[in-house]
């Protein structure tokens, strides 16, 4: 019996001291028979770790949900006379407004296939733009839906209630920019609280650089510029925000995959980047305040 | 305790004391005290125990590029009541750390951040002390590292090379020269480097390339101005920022937005560990089936504007193909 136990203990130590030295680089077929066994041992307990951390996330996200103490719904907070609901959005105001810091320009990404919502996502964002006194606002989809429902945002946004309740029933004058190729739309009158929003996709990103740089080219080619003149202050000036405000400070990506989809790279000089999975929180208004709050306690060092 | 569990447990006290009288009679260091053999035995078994856990995580996929933006070796400096350059000699020691174990992963691109050109704002003292100390680690790794030497680990410099001091620049191209022909990692040190930086470079030479004909205008595509980047590929698979800091600061900015997977890790640099690096790992390869997924679907719809003059039919072609 004990010699038993002593070669079931032995076996596999003598197995990982005789295999793990051997360079991997001979073909499956060719392998050994014991070493197959024992990448096969090791690929169970990989697939094991790999089910261990999915649940671990699970757990940890449902732990998140679970201890949320407000849904933080917008239209619920907004719209609704209930004095549980009022006394929160009161308590809500009071946070945002008592953060020691807020992004100027606040962008938020959304995921591909994102399409019943998206209408009701950036009234949304405009809603937490406007309680949380951010004049800056991008809507990002990698895939250009947002362009696509450009007339339904501009529809909603015109007649929308939440934001109006938003500013403190002063309807903000809402500055619609669908990115290079397109005019920007006016939207309500102009009023005391400016609200800029941009819709962008991918094309705003890495073609705007191709366009660019063929654009620079044919300056060149015809003498107007001189190539050396081009630096990164010219090409800075080129690309600056289409309403003058600094690029995207905080970065929202609203996605489980912890992936920036192909948002313009330029951009993303200085952003705060705020990542949180849709099955980490109850709504997309939870998240924002999340990310507003993980903002307030960032310290910029700007390189020094 | 049982007699089997006393068997056991005299064998193995048995094969120790071997293993100590042995190693102590015969080698030449024979009156070496019992500590500094566990210590050899310790080490020997922690280095197994490495390979192990990196032979588990082969059975996955492995990523092809990883980068690293090194942060908090000042504040590790600080928090261990230390002068802000042994916090950089850490730093410095952890990358090593960090090199071996993605060499042992199959890990064949690694890009780290090593300075920022923005970072020549801070005080002179510091400035100068990080160019000696890239001067003398960079000389050493190429050296006499065995990264370098049994490994055959690749040096490349990347960033505004122009603005360093001439003898850092030296041990730059030195490293660089003496590594240029190996065949194994390929170590991108951006130093200085930004972003923002590459991608006007890349742009002044697409244009210098449009001028002098090697590239014809209507040929001007993403490709072609990716493929002019200082670190042109292959795609990166995971950034990974130290010390909690949730930005890129200028760092690979083109590159990370092309799906690269992010982590932000709550820990400074130089206490960075194994256990870390393989979490991140795990996380990734967990990940790895959807953002595969996602990067075909984004070369789809990419490949007209990659290729051709016109971006006016990407996000049709990119919605279209949602739908579907």
């Amino acid at each position: 019996m004990s010699v038993t136990l002593w070669l079931l203990a032995l076996v596999p130590v003598a197995a990982l001291i005789r295999f793990v030295g051997i360079p991997d680089d001979t073909p499956h077929q060719t392998k050994p028979f014991l070493r197959q066994i024992f990448d096969g041992l090791c690929y169970t307990i990989l697939r094991f770790l790999h089910l261990a951390f999915a649940v671990n996330k699970s757990f940890q996200s449902w732990v998140q949900m679970t201890l949320l103490q407000n849904e933080a719904d917008v239209h619920d907070l907004l719209l609704s006379d209930r004095p549980a609901l009022v006394e929160e959005r009161m308590e809500l105001e009071i946070f945002l407004l008592s953060l020691p810091q807020r992004p100027e320009h606040f962008a938020v990404v959304l995921p591909d296939g994102h399409t019943d919502d998206i209408v009701d996502d950036v009234e949304a964002l405009c809603a937490w733009s406007g309680m949380a006194k951010i004049p800056r606002l991008t809507v990002y989809t990698r895939d250009g839906r947002l362009k696509d429902s450009a007339d339904a945002i501009e529809a909603r946004l015109r007649k929308s209630k939440i934001i109006s309740r938003a500013y403190d029933n002063k309807p903000p004058s809402i500055i619609l920019d669908l990115g290079t190729h397109h005019a920007k739309r006016h939207i309500t009158s102009p009023g005391n609280h400016p609200l800029h929003v941009s819709l962008w996709s991918r094309e705003d990103g890495f073609p705007a650089l191709v366009e660019l740089s063929r654009s620079l080219a044919k300056q060149v080619s015809t003498g107007t510029l001189s190539a050396k003149s081009i630096d990164e202050t010219m090409v800075a000036s080129l690309l600056k925000d289409p309403f003058g405000f600094a690029h995207p400070e905080l970065l929202l990506l609203y996605d489980d995959l912890l992936c920036i989809p192909e948002f313009p790279p330029w951009q993303l000089q200085n952003t705060e980047v705020y990542q949180i999975g849709q099955g980490s929180v109850k709504s997309l208004g939870d998240a924002v305040v999340r990310a507003l709050g993980s903002y307030a306690k960032i310290e910029k060092r700007w390189g020094k | 305790m049982s007699q089997q569990s006393e068997f056991i447990f005299a064998l193995s006290t048995t094969v120790f004391l071997a293993y100590v009288v042995l190693v102590g009679t015969h080698s030449k260091h024979s009156a070496m005290p019992l500590q500094k053999h566990c210590r050899k035995l310790c080490s020997q078994a922690s280095k197994i125990f490495r390979k192990f856990l990196v032979h588990i995580l082969q059975q996955g996929p492995i990523p092809k590029h990883v980068a690293f933006i090194m942060d908090g070796n000042r504040r590790f400096a600080r928090k261990s009541h230390q002068v802000t350059t042994s916090g950089h000699v850490a730093g410095f020691h952890k990358l090593a750390n960090v090199l071996e174990w993605c060499n042992d992963l199959g890990i064949k691109h690694v890009s780290v951040f090593a300075f920022a050109i923005n970072n020549f704002n801070r005080s002179e003292e510091e400035v100068s002390a990080l160019m000696h100390l890239a001067k003398d680690k960079l000389k050493e790794l190429a050296d006499n590292s065995e990264l370098v030497r049994y490994h055959g680990a690749r040096i490349r410099i990347v960033g505004n090379k122009a603005l360093l001091p001439s003898e850092v620049r030296q041990v730059m191209d030195y490293a660089e020269k003496t590594t240029q022909d190996n065949k194994g990692m390929t170590l991108n040190v951006c130093f200085p480097y930004s972003s923002t930086d590459e991608m006007t470079s890349a742009i002044r030479a697409l244009i210098d390339d449009a001028e002098s004909g090697k590239l014809q205008e209507s040929k001007i595509s993403e490709g072609a101005l990716e493929s002019r980047l200082q670190i042109p590929g292959p795609d990166l698979d995971i950034l990974v920022r130290t010390s909690g800091q949730i930005r890129f600061s200028n760092f690979m900015l083109w590159q990370s937005s092309k799906m690269a997977y992010i982590q932000f890790i709550d820990v400074y640099w130089p206490e960075f560990s194994l256990f870390h690096m393989l979490s991140i790992m795990i996380s990734w390869q967990c990940a790895y089936l959807g953002i595969e997924k996602k990067k075909q679907t984004v070369a789809e719809c990419a490949r007209p504007c990659m290729l051709s003059a016109s971006v006016s039919d990407d996000e049709t072609c990119c919605s279209e193909r949602e739908a579907a």
